[in-house]
C-alpha cells in the first residue's frame, strides 16, 4: 500500500504541528517553567570553571601509582618446567629487579614533586583570578540590559549597496561576523563567492544561507590562516571593549589572504551615545570607535585603498580596505 | 609485489566504534588483496597478538590511513612517513563540550583540532563518516574529501529475556530510550528536563532508560544532581554498559528512541534503533539530521516543551508510529555493512589501483 503523502512531507507536517502545539502551551504558560528554570540553575551550578586542574591532579596521581613498580616478576608459563625456570631466574635476579624498581619509584617521586608545586601555583593563580574577576564584575545585569537594547540596528540601504559593490570582485570565502545581516548575506551569494555568517545570535532556519551559531572568537580560533577572501566585521564593533575589538581585528586579519577585502561596519559614536543616553554610554565597557580610528588601525595592519562611507542618516559608517 | 595499505590509530580496542571500524577496514583491505596491518600506541590486551606497536610501522609502506578521532602523537608519525597519506575522519568533539568537564580529554581534543588544521596540506584524501564531518575538513582546506559512513554491525542478537521483563514491568507509561556514553555533548541533562516536562504536561508515568558507560565523572555527578532536583530518581534508570542481548532487548522493549545530542559526528545508536523498528525522535544538530534522514522525526529546537509535545504526538498517533517504524527500517538499510564495505573497497581501489 502506498502512502498518500511522502514520508518527508508527512514528517515535516507533523513537526510543524508539534512546534505549534509547543508554542501554544508555552504562550499559555502550561508547562513547568519554574522547574525548568531551576534545572538550568542546577546545571550551571555544577558546571565547573575548568577541568584542567583536575586533569593535572589525575595525571600526578597516575604517575605516582605507576612509579611504584612491582619487583616480583610474573612466572606464569604454559609448562611446569617453564614456570620452574622462571621462578629460579626470579630468585636469582630479585636483588637486581628490586634495585631497578626502587630507582623508578624515586624517579617518580622526583617527577611528581615539581608537578605538585606547579599544581599548587595554578590553584593559587586561579583563586587570585577569581577574586580579580569578582572585583571587576560589577553592574553586569545593567550592562547586559544595555547591550540588549543596542541590538536590532538595521543596515541602511546605501551602506548595504556599498558593501555589495566592495565585495563584488571577491572570489572565495567571505565571513560576516558577529551581527549577521541576513539580507546582506543573501545578496553576497554570487557565483564564485561563498559568504557565510557566524555569530552568537544567529538564527537558524534560513536554509539558503550558511550560518553558524558560535562566537566569532571561537570560530576565528579554528579557522586556518589566509582562508578568507573577504571579511565583514559588524556588531562587535559597537559593544566590545577596545582591547577586545583590537584583538578580534588582529585575529580576523590573520585569517585573511593577501588581497582580501575588509569591511568594518560601525555605529557612529555620536549616534551611539544618543541611542544609549549618557548613563548607558558611561556604564558600558565597550563603545564604537570613530571611523578615523579604524582607518588608522587598518593602515597599521598594512591595508590599502582604505575608504570611509557614512550612511545617509548619519547613524553608521563603513570602512573598506584591501589587505596587502 | 603486494601494495601495502596500513592503518594508524591512537588506541585500538575491540568494543569501541573506531576500533571495530579499523578492524573491519583491515579485513576488507586484506580481502581486496592489499597487505594491511594496524599500528597503534595503546592496544587492548585482546588485540596485542594481531596488531602492532607504532614503532614497528614499516618505513616502506605504500600508504597509511590514519583513523582520526582525537589528538595523538601518532598523527606526527603518520605525517612524517614517506608513503601516501589518507585520513579516515570520525570527528573530534569540540572542546566547549569537554573542556570544563575533563581536563585530560580537553588537552587531547585541543591537540586533535590543532592537528586537524595542520594536516590539511599533507593529506592526499580524507574519508569522512558524514557530510557534517566532511564540511569540517573542507572548511580547513583539505584537498580531496568524500563521505562513507562508519562500518559497524547493527546490534543483532536474541533479546535478553530478563531485560525485556523489567521494561515490561514499567509498561504502564511510555518507555523512552537513549543509548550513548554519558557525556556533555550528548546532553543527558536535556533528556531529563524533556522527560520531566512530558510527565508534567502529558503523561505522568513515562520512564527514561539510559544505556551507556559513564564519561567525565563531573558530568555524571551533575546529571545525578539534575535527576534528584527534578525529582526523577524513580523515573530514570541508568543501565550502564550492557551486553548485545540486553541492548537488543532495550531496542525491542521500549517505545521511542529520543536523542537530543548537541554534537555527533555520526550516531550509530540512532541507526540501530531504526533497524529494530523503534521510532526515533531526534534534535537536528550536527550529523544527527543526515544520519536520521527521513527515518525519524527531526526537531528544529530542543526546548523541553517541544520534545514533550513530540513524545505525546508519537504516543497518541498510531499511524505516525507505524510510518516512523517503516521509514526507520528503510533508512537503517542504507548503512548496511556490506554496502558500506563495497564503498570503502572501491574507494581504496580507486586511490591505490588494483592490488
Amino acid at each position: 500500500m502506498t502512502e498518500p503523502q511522502s514520508d518527508a512531507d508527512f514528517f515535516a507536517s507533523v513537526v510543524a504541528e508539534i512546534e505549534n502545539e509547543a508554542q501554544i502551551r508555552a504562550t499559555s504558560g502550561e508547562y513547568p517553567r519554574a522547574l525548568l528554570r531551576t534545572l538550568d540553575e542546577e546545571f550551571r551550578r555544577w558546571l565547573p570553571d575548568s577541568a584542567s586542574q583536575q586533569g593535572i591532579e589525575e595525571s600526578i596521581r597516575g604517575i605516582e601509582l605507576a612509579s611504584y613498580v612491582d619487583p616480583v616478576v610474573p612466572i606464569d608459563s604454559r609448562s611446569r618446567l617453564g614456570r620452574k625456570v622462571k621462578y629460579s631466574i626470579r630468585r636469582l635476579t630479585y636483588f637486581y629487579h628490586r634495585h631497578i624498581t626502587q630507582q623508578i619509584t624515586v624517579l617518580g617521586i622526583h617527577i611528581t614533586r615539581p608537578l605538585r608545586l606547579l599544581d599548587a601555583s595554578l590553584k593559587q593563580l586561579s583563586r587570585r583570578l577569581t577574586a580579580l574577576e569578582d572585583s571587576l564584575d560589577v553592574n553586569t545585569i545593567e550592562r547586559e540590559e544595555l547591550l540588549a537594547g543596542l541590538s536590532g540596528g538595521k543596515l541602511t540601504e546605501d551602506l548595504s549597496a556599498e558593501i555589495v559593490t566592495a565585495m563584488s570582485s571577491v572570489a572565495g570565502r567571505i565571513l560576516m561576523t558577529d551581527s549577521v545581516d541576513l539580507d546582506l548575506l543573501r545578496s553576497l551569494q554570487n557565483p564564485g563567492q561563498s559568504a557565510y555568517g557566524v555569530g552568537p545570535a544567529v538564527i537558524p532556519g534560513n536554509d539558503d544561507l550558511e550560518l553558524r551559531y558560535e562566537s566569532a572568537t571561537d570560530h576565528l580560533n579554528v579557522l586556518p590562516g589566509q582562508s578568507l577572501a573577504g571579511l565583514i566585521l559588524t556588531g562587535m564593533t559597537d559593544r566590545l571593549s577596545l582591547n577586545e575589538q583590537l584583538r578580534t581585528l588582529r585575529k580576523a586579519l590573520n585569517k585573511c589572504a593577501p588581497g582580501a577585502r575588509i569591511v568594518i561596519i560601525i555605529t557612529l559614536p555620536k549616534y551611539w551615545e544618543q541611542l544609549l543616553g549618557p548613563v548607558g554610554a558611561d556604564l558600558l565597557d565597550g563603545r564604537p570607535l570613530h571611523p578615523e580610528t579604524w582607518v588608522h588601525l587598518l593602515k597599521r595592519e598594512h591595508a590599502e585603498n582604505i575608504e570611509v562611507y557614512k550612511a545617509s542618516d548619519q547613524s553608521s559608517a563603513l570602512v573598506t580596505a584591501i589587505l596587502k | 609485489m603486494t601494495i601495502s595499505v596500513h592503518q594508524l590509530v591512537p588506541t585500538i580496542s575491540p568494543r569501541d566504534a573506531v576500533g571495530n571500524h579499523t578492524l573491519f577496514i583491515r579485513s576488507l583491505l586484506r580481502a581486496a588483496g592489499y597487505d594491511s596491518d594496524i599500528f597503534s600506541m595503546f592496544r587492548h590486551p585482546e588485540l596485542t597478538g594481531e596488531t602492532f606497536y607504532i614503532d614497528q610501522l614499516p618505513a616502506d609502506a605504500d600508504a597509511l590511513v590514519y583513523q582520526f578521532s582525537i589528538g595523538s602523537p601518532i598523527a606526527d608519525r603518520w605525517a612524517q612517513h614517506g608513503g601516501r597519506k589518507f585520513i579516515n575522519y570520525h570527528n573530534i568533539t569540540p572542546v566547549e563540550f569537554i573542556g570544563k568537564w575533563d581536563g585530560l580529554l580537553e588537552a587531547e581534543v585541543e591537540l586533535g583540532r590543532d592537528q586537524m588544521s595542520r594536516l590539511a596540506s599533507i593529506c592526499e584524501h580524507a574519508i569522512c563518516d558524514s557530510d557534517f564531518n566532511r564540511s569540517e575538513l573542507d572548511s580547513l582546506g583539505y584537498n580531496s574529501t568524500t563521505t562513507i559512513p562508519v562500518l559497524f554491525d547493527v546490534a543483532s542478537a536474541n533479546p535478553d529475556a530478563s531485560t525485556l521483563k523489567s521494561i515490561n514491568k514499567k509498561k504502564s507509561g511510555l518507555q523512552i530510550l537513549f543509548v550513548g556514553r554519558i557525556a556533555p555533548n550528548k546532553a543527558h541533562h536535556d533528556l531529563i528536563a524533556a522527560v520531566r516536562t512530558f510527565r508534567d504536561v502529558y503523561q505522568n508515568d513515562a520512564h527514561l532508560h539510559i544505556v551507556g558507560t559513564d564519561g567525565p565523572p563531573n558530568y555524571r555527578k551533575m546529571v545525578d544532581a539534575v535527576v534528584a532536583h527534578a525529582d526523577m530518581a524513580d523515573h530514570v534508570t541508568f543501565h550502564g554498559s550492557v551486553t548485545q542481548e540486553q541492548l537488543v532487548a532495550f531496542y525491542q522493549g521500549t517505545d521511542i528512541f529520543l536523542c537530543v545530542s548537541d554534537h555527533e559526528g555520526f550516531c550509530v545508536p540512532v541507526v540501530e534503533a531504526m533497524h529494530h523498528q523503534l521510532p526515533v525522535i531526534a534534535y537536528n544538530s550536527t550529523a544527527v539530521g543526515e544520519t536520521v534522514g527521513q527515518g525519524g522525526l527531526l526537531l528544529n529546537d530542543k526546548h523541553p516543551l517541544t520534545i514533550a509535545a513530540a513524545l505525546n504526538k508519537l504516543n497518541e498517533d498510531g499511524n505516525l508510529a507505524g510510518r516512523l517504524r517503516r521509514a526507520g527500517v528503510k533508512r537503517a538499510a542504507c548503512f548496511n555493512r556490506e554496502t558500506t564495505s563495497n564503498q570503502f573497497t572501491k574507494e581504496f581501489v580507486d586511490l591505490m589501483g588494483s592490488p
